[in-house]
C-alpha cells in the first residue's frame, strides 16, 4: 500500500514506473552467475579453513599422491602475493595485515589456509578433506569483555591491546547540559553480530590468458574496478594485464564490497596454471569467512529539558571488527558512521562521544546494509523514547518537538554533518497518521489486565547520508577518498545507445533506472539503452556500488555524458538541417528544429557512414563524464517507521501487528524500484529486530552457521507494510535524486524496540539488545518483574 | 566413484544419464545438463533457490539425490511454460517480485504449483505456502502480491474460458500505472 505519490504518471524518463529491464532474463532462469560460467577447462577450488577460533599452525601436510599444482598452501603463495593490508589516516590506527592464506597462525573459523583443485567441486573438497592442518589452539577473543581485559590474549601479539582505533568528540558543553536538565536517563544496548546473507554467495573464477598477457577475474563484487587495482597492486603487475567481470549477482547488500583473500589467492594461483578455477562459497563458508556486520554496544546517557527539549547526549561505542580490517574499508567503518549518526535528525547542540572498534576471533566485519546506522539509530531511537516515558510525553511528540525543521535546512548536526533538505517532523506526523495510531492506542487502552498479550507502538528516525563525496570519506580516515564515478554514452550507427558504467547492479536495477536518465534526456524508451556494467575492460573507472551511492554518483554521470552527447548531437543536426543549434530540440527519437527535423537513426548513419556530409564536426558519437559531486557533504535521505507489535507475555514472542514507513528520497527515479528498495531494506530490518544472530561460542565456534539456526525473515515474518512518500529535492545532486539503498533496513529495530518496550511498560521490562528474541524478552519481563516484586518473592 | 545410470524426462524429453551415485538433482540439471536456471542458495533445503517439479510436485533439487529420480518427470525454469506460468510471470515483473533474479526460480515454481491449484487462497494461506522460499531482496511483499494476482487471474481465466491469455515477454508494456 502507497500513499501521497505525487510523481505524475510518465511514460518514460525520470518518474516513470519504468518496468524492470533485468526481469526477463531471470524469470525465464536465463540469469548468468559466477556459478553459471561456462568455460573450456575450468576446474574447480575448494579451501581449507580453519576450524579453531583462533590458534598456531604447526604444519599443513599435503596428500603424497596429490597432482603438481592441486593444492597451494601459504609457503607456494607468499612469492606469488602480498598480503592485503587496509589503512587508515585515523590517530593511533593499528593495521592488520590480512593474510590470502593463513600462515603462522590463524585467527577466525573459517580462515582460509590451503587451496584444492580438482576437476569437480565435489573431487575438490574431497582433495581438501585430505589435506590436514596441525593446530595449536589459543584462547579466543570473542566478546567485548574478553577483547577488553586486561591479560586479555591478544588476537595481533604485536599489538598492546586488542583495539583497532579509539576515535572521541567533544561539542558544545554536555556537563552544562546535564546540569540544567529536569531528566537524564543512561541506557546500555547491544546489536548482536549478524550475517549479511546474499542468497547468492561470493564466488571467483581467474584463468590467465597467455596469448593476450591477460588475467581475467570474474567475481560477485560489488566493486570490479577497485578489486582490480587492488589485485594487480598485490600480485605486483601492472592494472592494464588485469580485467575484472562481475556477471550476474545474487545480492550483495555490502558484503561483496571488500577484496577478499580468496579472490586474490584464486588470481594469484591462475597466473602459474594454464586452465581456469573457479570458486564457488557455500552456505558454511558464506556464514563464516564472508565479512559479518553490526555487533556494536553502546552506553548512551541523554539530557532533557522539562519540556521535551533534548540538551545533550553522551555515547561510548564499542564494534566488535572481528580478527582483521579488510580493504578498503577497515575495521573502522561501523564507528565512525555510528558516532556521526548518534544525534540522530535532532537539533542537539552537545554531543560527546568516544567509540573503539575492537579486534576478536571472529571473521572480519565489512560493510551491511545501514553500516553503523541500525545500532545507532537503535540506541538513540530507544533513548528518546525513554526521556519521553520519564517527561510523560507521546514518543512521536518529544520527535516532532526536537527534530531539525525545514525552514532550518541546510542545518549542519552537532556531529558536522550538513542536512540538505527534508521536513523531518512530516514524516512523523505521517506515519502516526499511516499507523493509526490513535486508533492503536485505544485497542492498547483496551487489552485486560489479565490478558497474557500487550499491544505496543514504537517509532524510529533517522537520516541517511548518501552519496557523500571525498571529503566525507576522509574525515573516517578512509585512506583512498571515494567520490568520483563514470559513464561513457555511445549511439550507434543505428541511432541506439550503449551506457558503459563502472558501478556494478546486484539486483537494484541500474540497469532500468540509468537507462531511463538516457532516455529522459534523449526522450526515447529505455529498451533503445543498453547499460553495460561489471566489467573493467568495457566501463570507465569507478569505485563501485555501496553507500547508497550508484543511482545519484553513476546517474550523475550518466546524466553528464548524456548532456554532452545531446549537445553533439544538436551540433550534426543544425549542420544538417541547416537552423542553429539554440532552437533544436530532442523529441520522439529526433532531432527536432523550427523548420525540419532528423531522427536519431538517419543522424546517426550520416554522421557515422559519411562523416564528410557533416563538416566541421570533430569525429566520434560518444561521451564519456566523470561526476563527482560538487557538494561533498551528501544528499540526505530520511524516514520515519511506526510499527505496531503484539507481545506473547508467557513466551516473549513479538508479532507485528502494522508497519509503517514515511520516506523522502527526494527525486524518485522508478517508484517500483525505490519500493522495492524500501521494501527489502526494512524486511532485513526486522531480521536484525527479531531474528538474526551470528552466536559465537566462548571459544570463538560459530554455532548459527547454516539457515537452519540462523533465522531469516520469511514470507510469514514481513506483514504488508503501509508506505508513504515526502518528495524534498535534494539541492546537491542531479534531478535532485537521494540514495535510497540502505535506509529500510536502518530503523526497524528502533521502531520495533520501542514498541516492544511500549507493550511492556506497565512491567518495567525494556528492548535493548537485537535480535529481540522469544528468550531475551521473556528473560527481559521476568528480570523486570523480579526488581519490582517484594524482595521476599524474588527467585534467587 | 560410483557410478549410476538414471532414467527420468527432464522438460518433457526423455534422457539417459550415466552420473557418480552421489550426485544430487541439482548438480545433474547444472552440470550436467547445463539447465543452470536452478539456484543453489543453501545447499541445506531451506532456502527454496532449488525447487523444481518433480512428478508435479515442488521439491528441492540440492536434497534429492539424482539416483532417486528414475522414471521421474523434472520440469526446471527453463521448462515452465503455459498460460499459468505466463500469468505468473507477468505478475512478478509488474508487481517488482524479483531484484536480483537468485531466488526467482524457485518461487517461480513454488508459486506456479499455487496458481495450477485453481484454488483461491488467503494472503495468509499464500505466505504460508510460501514461507519455504527466501528471498533477501524484496521483502517479499510484491512476490505474495504476484502470486495472489496470478491465482486470481488463473481462476477468472477457468471459468471465463472465452478469453484468451494475453501472450506476455514477462514485462508489463511500458508505462503501465497502478
Amino acid at each position: 500500500m502507497t500513499t501521497g505519490d505525487s510523481t505524475p504518471a510518465r511514460r518514460y524518463g525520470i518518474g516513470a514506473r519504468t518496468p524492470r529491464r533485468e526481469d526477463a532474463r531471470h524469470l525465464a532462469g536465463r540469469g548468468s552467475f559466477v556459478s553459471d560460467v561456462k568455460l573450456s577447462g575450468l576446474r574447480e577450488v575448494a579451501f581449507v579453513r580453519s576450524v579453531v577460533a583462533h590458534g598456531r599452525i604447526t604444519a599443513v601436510s599435503v596428500p603424497d599422491d596429490a597432482e603438481p599444482g592441486s593444492v597451494w598452501t601459504a609457503a607456494d603463495l607468499a612469492q606469488l602475493a602480498e598480503p592485503l593490508t587496509a589503512t587508515s589516516t585515523l590517530a593511533g590506527f593499528r593495521a592488520a595485515p590480512l593474510p590470502n592464506l593463513a600462515a603462522d597462525k590463524v585467527r577466525y573459523v573459517g580462515e582460509p589456509i590451503a587451496v584444492a583443485i580438482a576437476g569437480t567441486r565435489a573431487e575438490a573438497e574431497d582433495l581438501a578433506a585430505r589435506i590436514t592442518v596441525d593446530i595449536t589452539p589459543l584462547p579466543a577473543v570473542v566478546g567485548f569483555s574478553d577483547a577488553l581485559a586486561h591479560n586479555a590474549p591478544k588476537v595481533h601479539n604485536d599489538w598492546p591491546d586488542n583495539i583497532f582505533a579509539t576515535t572521541s568528540g567533544d561539542v558544545g558543553d554536555v556537563d552544562a547540559a546535564a546540569r540544567e536538565a529536569a531528566v537524564s536517563v543512561t541506557r546500555e544496548y547491544t546489536m548482536n553480530r549478524q550475517a549479511v546473507v546474499p542468497l547468492e554467495g561470493r564466488g571467483v573464477i581467474a584463468h590467465y590468458d597467455r596469448s593476450a598477457d591477460r588475467l581475467s577475474v570474474w567475481s560477485s563484487t560489488q566493486t570490479p574496478h577497485m578489486i582490480r587495482e587492488m589485485i594487480a597492486i598485490l600480485l605486483g603487475i601492472e592494472a592494464r594485464r588485469v580485467r575484472v567481470i562481475a556477471p550476474d549477482m545474487g545480492g550483495a547488500f555490502g558484503s561483496k564490497c571488500s577484496l577478499y583473500p580468496e579472490e586474490v589467492a584464486l588470481a594469484a594461483i591462475a597466473m602459474k596454471l594454464d586452465h581456469p578455477i573457479r570458486w564457488v562459497e557455500d552456505r558454511w563458508e558464506g556464514m563464516v569467512a564472508s565479512t559479518q556486520a553490526r555487533d556494536h554496544h553502546y552506553l548512551v546517557t541523554a539530557h532533557a529539558a522539562a519540556d521535551g527539549t533534548l540538551l545533550g547526549v553522551e555515547a561510548d561505542i564499542l564494534v566488535n571488527g572481528g580478527a582483521y580490517s579488510v580493504y578498503p574499508w577497515t575495521a573502522t567503518m561501523d564507528a565512525t558512521m555510528a558516532a556521526a549518526m548518534i544525534p540522530g535528525p535532532y537539533r542537539v547542540r552537545n554531543y560527546r562521544f568516544r567509540t573503539r572498534s575492537v579486534a576478536a576471533n571472529k571473521a572480519p566485519s565489512g560493510p551491511y546494509r545501514g553500516v553503523g546506522r541500525p545500532g545507532a539509530c537503535f540506541a538513540i531511537e530507544r533513548t528518546i523514547d525513554e526521556l519521553a516515558h520519564e517527561l510523560g510525553l507521546e514518543p512521536y511528540e518529544m520527535r516532532l518537538k526536537n527534530m531539525v525543521r525545514p525552514d532550518e535546512m541546510p542545518y549542519t548536526s552537532v556531529a558536522g554533518k550538513v542536512y540538505d533538505s527534508g521536513d523531518y517532523p512530516e514524516a512523523v506526523r505521517q506515519a502516526a497518521v499511516l499507523i493509526g495510531h490513535d486508533t492503536w492506542r485505544k485497542r492498547q487502552r483496551g487489552v485486560p489486565t489479565d490478558s497474557r498479550h500487550r499491544i505496543g507502538i514504537g517509532y524510529g528516525s533517522c537520516t541517511e547520508q548518501t552519496a557523500h563525496g571525498c571529503v566525507e570519506w576522509a574525515t573516517r580516515g578512509l585512506a583512498i577518498t571515494i567520490g568520483t564515478e563514470g559513464a561513457r554514452l555511445e549511439m550507434d550507427a543505428t541511432g541506439g545507445f550503449t551506457l558503459s558504467v563502472g558501478i556494478k547492479s546486484h539486483g537494484q536495477g541500474s540497469e532500468t533506472t540509468l537507462a531511463q536518465v538516457v532516455s529522459e534526456v534523449f526522450d526515447v524508451e529505455p529498451e533503445h539503452v543498453t547499460v553495460i556494467h561489471g566489467d573493467t575492460a568495457l566501463t570507465p573507472r569507478s569505485e563501485g556500488t555501496f553507500a547508497s551511492r550508484s543511482m545519484v554518483m553513476a546517474g550523475g554521470a550518466s546524466y553528464g555524458a548524456a548532456r554532452q552527447l545531446a549537445q553533439k548531437v544538436k551540433r550534426i543536426a543544425s549542420v544538417l538541417l541547416d537552423e542553429p543549434v539554440e532552437d533544436l530540440r530532442l523529441r520522439d527519437h529526433a532531432v527536432v528544429g523550427r523548420a525540419g527535423s532528423l531522427g536519431y537513426r538517419e543522424l546517426a548513419k550520416e554522421f557515422l557512414f559519411t562523416p564528410d556530409h557533416v563538416p566541421g564536426i570533430e569525429g566520434g558519437l560518444e561521451a564519456t563524464y566523470y561526476y563527482r559531486p560538487a557538494v561533498e557533504t551528501g544528499a540526505f535521505s530520511y524516514a520515519t517507521h511506526a510499527a505496531v507489535v503484539d507481545v506473547d507475555l508467557d513466551t516473549g514472542g513479538v508479532t507485528l501487528l502494522d508497519y509503517a514507513v514515511v520516506e523522502d528520497c527526494g527525486t524518485v527515479v522508478n517508484p517500483l524500484i525505490v519500493e522495492g528498495q524500501i521494501v527489502g531494506g526494512v524486511a532485513q530490518g526486522i531480521g536484525s529486530a527479531l531474528l538474526e544472530e551470528l552466536v559465537y561460542g566462548d571459544d570463538g565456534q560459530p554455532k548459527s552457521s547454516s539457515f537452519l539456526d540462523y533465522l531469516l525473515p520469511g514470507t510469514t515474518e514481513i506483514p504488508e507494510l503501509k508506505i508513504g512518500h515526502l518528495r524534498t529535492a535534494s539541492p546537491n545532486t542531479v534531478f535532485g535524486m537521494k540514495g535510497t539503498g540502505e535506509s529500510g533496513a536502518i530503523m526497524p529495530p528502533a521502531a520495533i524496540g520501542n514498541a516492544v518496550t511500549d507493550a511492556l511498560r506497565e512491567f518495567g521490562a525494556q528492548a535493548n539488545e537485537t535480535p529481540m528474541t522469544p528468550q531475551r524478552v521473556w528473560t527481559a519481563l521476568r528480570d523486570a518483574q523480579d526488581a519490582m516484586a517484594p524482595i521476599a518473592e524474588t527467585v534467587s | 566413484m560410483n557410478e549410476v545410470t538414471v532414467h527420468l524426462t527432464v522438460q518433457h524429453q526423455p534422457r539417459t544419464m550415466i552420473i557418480p551415485a552421489r550426485t544430487t538433482l541439482a548438480d545433474l540439471l547444472r552440470d550436467h545438463l547445463g539447465l543452470t536456471g536452478t539456484h543453489l542458495g543453501c545447499e541445506q533445503g531451506v532456502c527454496g533457490a532449488c525447487t523444481v517439479l518433480l512428478d508435479d510436485l515442488p521439491v528441492r533439487a540440492c536434497l534429492t539425490l539424482a539416483a532417486a529420480c528414475e522414471g521421474a518427470e523434472v520440469i526446471t525454469v527453463e521448462g515452465l511454460e503455459g498460460p499459468d506460468a505466463e500469468r505468473l510471470r507477468a505478475c512478478f515483473a509488474e508487481q517488482g517480485a524479483l531484484q536480483c533474479g537468485f531466488c526467482t526460480p524457485g518461487m517461480l515454481l513454488a508459486g506456479y504449483y499455487l496458481v495450477r491449484g485453481r484454488q483461491p487462497l488467503s494472503r495468509e494461506e499464500v505466505c504460508q505456502a510460501m514461507s519455504g522460499n527466501i528471498c533477501r531482496c524484496t521483502g517479499y511483499n510484491a512476490i505474495v502480491r504476484a502470486i495472489e494476482a496470478a491465482i486470481s487471474q488463473g481462476i477468472e481465466a477457468e471459468t471465463a474460458p472465452a478469453q484468451t491469455v494475453p501472450r506476455s515477454s514477462g514485462a508489463p508494456a511500458a508505462g503501465t500505472e497502478e
